[in-house]
């Protein structure tokens, strides 16, 4: 029988698109550090670590033989897993499954990725769901969601205005968070008037190149409580990935989280997402995800989600609270991006999200990471048990 | 301390600069046959016993049913369009390895055979691409071709 768990401790780094002042292990201990003083902790009394990034785009090699050591925890038990896009999401189903098997009592889970020391590494495209051939053509996360959004659009009736409204709203709650990177007072005309990458996809609809980091600690129920009053539960998690196989072939709009969402709905009895569930931080990597991931989730109906920013319903005080942190468009150190999602998400939970907490009781917050063709990994969180 | 004493106190932070290029040899096992039709200006894809789809590259079991796919069927040389896009900005060419722009847009096409595959399309123009438009496949010289997928160079419309 598995045990209940619990996040007993956030952090995160101040995202920036550089941060030539620190090495890649020094940026990480900056959120671990955090993330101990959130949960009254010391590196003694961690008993397992889970790390990792989008290694291809870090240039090192098996980090963790030498960030764990860096972090003072050498000699403890640790693990190193990356997944692209939803490294963070694995790292965070892998911390969840080692703590829910009671074996452990205090597992860390670290994240990062420091974009600014290889800005190569994401151009060159290549991967996705089969290395001879998608690796052939000039792919890469802004031609996938150009080749979604086109799609979406002339399905949707959606038009490039409404994208535009998404990456405003974006950039309102990046306003309200401190640790968010771009914090730009955006119009929708500065937007719609931004360079032109490939259509309808413009430079601001992009998640942006991030330096950052983001840990958090999982205890099972038991130190859970003695560790902290304000445990949060994990209550789900799933990882569904093979999006291209899965989903994309057949309807080159669609992701695996609908199926993921349905898979984590039905085991724990949720019928009404847009009621049972008070706040989401869904990994949209353009603007324009964030329409069909909203109906992918089951806020709303197929190609209508863009009819809710036209009402103007979204937003951290509205009817649907999407992604209060400002989201991916705002901050996106990848292989930490899922993490950032979870810490944000925990912090809801809590009521310690500060300016752009949600106002009323979060008794359920959903976070997820996304990577490559419609990769997706669940992580549902609970106020009670 | 002053602040002039910690101005001092500030070191020059180095970034070590670490150049390395790896170039990758991979096995196409199973997908060599699809890669020698290609050579032969055949399109080729695996089709599954059960549910009847043709999956293009070649798969040998079906993602969805755990059955091998031991048939493969001839696709044709035409196709409807599904979608596509344009790059506005230089993306790396994985034949020549160098950044370069992409003047034809990328589509994915539904081929008579049924099986879906990618391209680029002849028509620069992506206002005049229409969803289900008929296309068809113009080939590299053969001597020029690898298995690749730009042994197709791109893919014409077709008046109807
Ligand atoms: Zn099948």
């Amino acid at each position: 029988m598995a045990e209940r768990i619990a996040i007993v401790g956030v952090g995160q780094t101040h995202h920036k698109s550089k941060r030539p002042d620190v090495t890649t292990a020094e940026m990480i201990a900056e959120s671990v550090e955090r993330c101990l003083e959130d949960a009254g902790l010391q590196m003694k009394d961690v008993d397992h670590l889970v790390g990792g990034s989008f290694e291809v785009a870090d240039g090192y090699h098996c980090p963790d033989k030498w960030i764990i050591p860096e972090l003072g925890a050498v000699g403890k038990a640790g693990l190193e897993l990356q997944n692209v896009g939803t490294t963070g999401g694995v790292l965070a189903v892998a911390s969840f499954n080692i703590a829910a098997t009671g074996l452990f009592d205090t597992v860390l889970c670290y994240s990062w990725q420091k974009m600014d020391e290889a800005a190569g590494a994401f151009g060159r495209g290549g991967g996705g769901a089969n290395e001879y051939w998608t690796g052939q053509f000039p792919m890469s996360p802004i031609t996938n969601f150009a080749r979604r959004t086109y799609a979406y659009m002339d399905r949707s009736g959606c038009t490039e205005e409404h994208i535009a409204m998404v990456r405003v709203k974006q950039d309102q709650c990046a306003l309200k968070n401190p640790y968010a990177q771009l914090r730009l007072g955006l119009t929708v005309e500065q937007v719609m008037s931004d360079v032109l990458l490939a259509w309808p996809i413009r430079r601001l609809h992009m998640c942006p190149t991030t330096a950052g980091a983001a840990a958090f600690i999982v205890c099972p129920e038991e130190r859970a409580k003695k560790v902290t009053d304000k445990p949060v539960w994990v209550e789900d998690w799933f990882t569904c990935h093979q999006g291209g196989a899965l989903t994309m072939a057949e309807d080159p709009t669609s992701s695996t989280l609908r199926h993921a969402c349905e898979v984590v709905y039905k085991r724990q009895n949720i019928k009404n997402p847009v009621k049972e569930i008070q706040a989401w931080e869904v990994y949209e990597p353009a603007s324009p995800a964030e329409l069909r991931w909203m109906e992918e989730v089951g806020i709303c109906e197929d190609y209508t989600a863009w009819k809710l920013f036209e009402q103007d319903k979204v937003g951290i005080d509205k009817e649907v609270p999407f992604n209060p942190s400002g989201g991916v468009t705002a901050t996106n150190p990848i292989g930490a991006t899922p993490v950032v999602r979870l810490v944000e998400a925990a912090l809801q939970v809590r009521g310690d999200a500060g300016e752009h907490q949600i106002p009323g009781k979060i008794e359920r917050a959903l976070a997820t990471g996304y990577g490559g063709q419609g990769e997706n990994v669940i992580m549902l969180l609970r106020k009670t048990l | 301390m002053t602040a002039e004493q910690k101005k001092e106190e500030q070191p020059e932070f180095i970034q070590f600069r670490y150049p390395r290029e790896v170039p990758y040899e991979h096995a196409l096992g199973y997908q060599s046959k699809f890669a020698n039709a290609l050579k032969q200006g055949r399109i080729i894809a695996t089709k599954c016993p059960v549910c009847g789809r043709c999956t293009i590259p070649p798969r040998i079991v079906c993602p969805f049913h755990h059955v091998k796919q031991t048939e493969w069927v001839d696709q044709g040389q035409r196709g409807r369009l599904i979608s596509a896009f344009k790059i506005n900005f230089p993306m790396f060419n994985s034949r020549t390895g160098e950044l370069q722009n992409w003047e034809n847009p990328i589509i994915a096409v539904e081929l008579e055979g049924g099986a879906r595959m990618d391209g680029w399309c002849a028509e620069t123009d992506p206002s005049k691409l229409k969803t289900g438009m008929l296309l068809e496949a113009v080939w590299r010289p053969e001597e020029e071709r690898q298995g690749r997928a730009d042994d197709i160079l791109h893919w014409k419309p077709v008046e109807e």
